[in-house]
């Protein structure tokens, strides 16, 4: 009885989350997508080398090392960042990551918390890849849009 | 002391109480946490990871046979068995597996936590961008199993939570009683000390340091109140018998400062009295001799003579009242024949209605003095006491003892010799028992008595270092002791001393 009593709660909570989750989404375009600067030799990537990608492998296209950026500049990007992306959960991710640090000798992707900074790293960068809503770069001609990730 | 062990319990269980009522549902909610994201990491982990392999192989798949290749990619994924739905949205268009399904709505959200919407399904929904176009692959996980095992967990874990309160509790009660029994125990003895019981002990049992402690801390305190208070009331009973003592001896100061004041009054006037009989019983006593015999002033000088005599022999008695006759050699004799011979002679004067009983130990002590007097002695006394009597009957109980160490408290402590003499008069009160050894003190009608007889029994009590106590009760007789010092106890020199004094 206390199981099921606790367990509705908590539901209810993770309802009422996802639902402010899902009003900001509404607000917004609902569609994830994975952007590059503008000018960037990046043209396309797969679901598998992203996912490398976002774990810390080295990945090259035509010579030039990718740099993963994660934007965490929203809250909801992150269960659909682990989710569509690097298909784990966040400890499983931070144990991936921590191996291939210590161990592979990769690199940490880069972790960005606001919108701006993202877009300063792509401008600057041509070889940095990240991932943001598709709202915010439809109309901005100095990055551009290789793959969506997600879309409800 | 019951309201102190609720007191102790209630406080001492209360504070387990709210210590457990705050940590148990922390304890409870925290590990039923920890439970539930282990539960749903392990179901997580390999969803995600399954669908995305899942979503890798449709985009990797042949491109010229994409429908085929979707059907046997949905056939296999739910083949799995943790997959409930599996579709893929191609446009408008929605492929589905030959295989029986569950019915799932048309456009389930997407689960990124889970457990969450409620449905026991977790849906997740993979974007796959093909040469040719672009669908959503969308698995649906079955969440039940793993709910159920959570719920199971909580289970356990609840059970074990009430297991650790209920042993809690019952190790704090055990507790309790083994902190308040000792304490108990010394408030019990503690209440006993301050109601005037310094006997008991405080002593308890106690594996505690502080409760030990603690005991032998008052215990220590308990005997030294013991002590102070046997030596206040040691000092309070020897405080008693001091002023006992004192207030005797101011009396019998009293008493023989008085009886010193007489005697010496009286001493004085019987000497002069004795110089002035002595001419008139020399001259009497020369004329009778002249007088011719028979003659009527034979006669008269003969009464002259004999009431001469008769004022000589009061003088006398006078004198050893005040100790100032000339005693004779004192010596050391045996009381008992005395005694024998002084009732012999009572016998003879008191009526045969009055009893006369003697008795004495078997060892006759002997004791230093004049035997005449102690012979006068026992007739005055003996003669007073059956004249207290009335004529029909009565008793006079004469005993006679050794004594060692009498409980007399002006009496030296030595070997004495005690007479004893009760009669079964009439007694006497207070006031007349203040003045019987006074010279010319009498009860009885004038001209019957001289009031002589007791005072000159005192007289040679005293000379020969005795002691007198007397005891009497109106209509309950009157009971005489005589301590006299035995001959035994008393060095030569003193018997001289004794003697001359006399």
């Amino acid at each position: 009885m206390e199981c099921g009593v606790l367990l509705n709660m908590r539901r209810a909570l993770q309802l009422f989350i996802l639902l402010c989750l899902a009003s900001q989404a509404c607000a917004a375009s609902h569609t994830l997508v994975l952007v590059v600067r503008a000018d960037s030799k990046v043209s396309d990537l797969d679901s598998l080398t992203v996912r490398k990608l976002f774990l810390g492998l080295p990945v090259l296209v035509e010579g030039g090392l990718l740099h993963p950026v994660r934007n965490r500049s929203d809250a909801e990007l992150d269960p659909i960042f682990l989710q569509q992306i690097v298909a784990m959960s966040q400890s499983a991710y931070d144990r991936q990551i921590l191996i291939g640090v210590n161990r592979q000798g990769w690199l940490r992707p880069a972790e960005v918390s606001t919108v701006s900074r993202v877009l300063d790293i792509l401008y600057d960068d041509p070889n940095a890849v990240t991932f943001m809503w598709l709202h915010e770069v439809a109309h901005n001609p100095r990055v551009r849009v290789i793959r969506v990730l997600w879309s409800d | 002391m019951e309201r102190l062990i609720n007191t102790l319990r209630r406080r001492l269980m209360s504070v387990v109480l709210v210590i457990h009522a705050a940590l148990v549902p922390l304890l409870y909610l925290g590990v039923t946490a920890i439970v539930t994201d282990g539960y749903a990491e392990l179901f997580v982990n390999p969803a995600r990871s399954y669908s995305q392999l899942a979503a890798d192989e449709l985009e990797r798949g042949a491109p010229d046979d994409f429908e085929r290749h979707a059907a046997e990619l949905l056939d296999s994924v739910l083949l799995t068995g943790q997959v409930v739905f599996a579709e893929i949205i191609d446009g408008n268009r929605r492929i589905h597996s030959s295989l029986p399904s569950p019915i799932a709505p048309a456009n389930p959200p997407d689960d990124f936590q889970f457990g969450a919407h409620g449905d026991e399904v977790y849906y997740i929904s993979h974007t796959i961008k093909r040469p040719d176009r672009s669908v959503v692959l969308r698995l649906g996980f079955d969440e039940s199993p793993t709910l159920e095992q959570i719920r199971a967990a909580k289970r356990r874990v609840l059970m074990a939570v009430l297991v650790f309160t209920a042993a809690s509790i019952a190790v704090a009660l055990w507790l309790s009683a083994i902190i308040a029994r000792p304490m108990v125990r010394l408030q019990e003895a503690a209440k006993r000390v301050s109601g005037g019981d310094f006997r008991v002990q405080l002593t308890t049992r106690s594996s505690i340091r502080e409760v030990q402690e603690l005991n032998h801390h008052l215990e220590h305190m308990r005997q030294k109140l013991v002590g102070t208070n046997e030596r206040l009331e040691r000092e309070m009973q020897e405080r008693e018998v001091s002023e006992a003592k004192r207030l005797d001896l101011e009396r019998r100061l009293l008493h023989r400062e008085r009886i010193a004041t007489i005697g010496t009054l009286a001493g004085g006037i019987a000497h002069e009295f004795n110089n002035i009989m002595t001419p008139i019983l020399l001259y009497s006593q020369v004329a009778l001799q002249d007088a011719p015999p028979g003659s009527a002033l034979a006669t008269d000088l003969t009464r002259i003579v004999s009431a001469a005599h008769r004022a000589r022999s009061l003088v006398n008695g006078i004198l050893t009242f005040s100790r100032e006759m000339d005693l004779q050699q004192a010596a050391v004799f045996a009381l008992r024949p005395i005694i024998a011979e002084a009732l012999t002679l009572l016998r003879a004067i008191v009526p045969a209605n009055i009893e006369i009983t003697f008795e004495a130990d078997p060892e006759d002590i002997p004791v230093v003095g004049d035997p005449s007097l102690l012979h006068q002695a026992v007739i005055n006394l003996c003669t007073n006491a059956y004249q207290a009597m009335s004529p029909s009957d009565g008793r006079i109980a004469v005993k006679l003892s050794a004594v060692r160490n009498p409980p007399k408290s002006q009496l030296p402590p030595g070997h004495y010799v005690l007479l004893e003499v009760n009669d079964t008069g009439h007694g006497m009160d207070e006031s007349v028992l203040a003045h019987i050894f006074d010279p010319f003190f009498t009860t009885r009608d004038v001209g019957e008595g001289t009031g002589l007889g007791l005072s000159i029994f005192h007289g040679i009590i005293t000379s020969m270092g005795g002691v007198i106590t007397v005891e009497s009760a109106v209509g309950s007789g009157t009971m005489v002791q005589i301590y006299l010092p035995a001959a035994a106890g008393r060095a030569e020199q003193d018997i001289l001393s004794a003697g001359g004094a006399a």
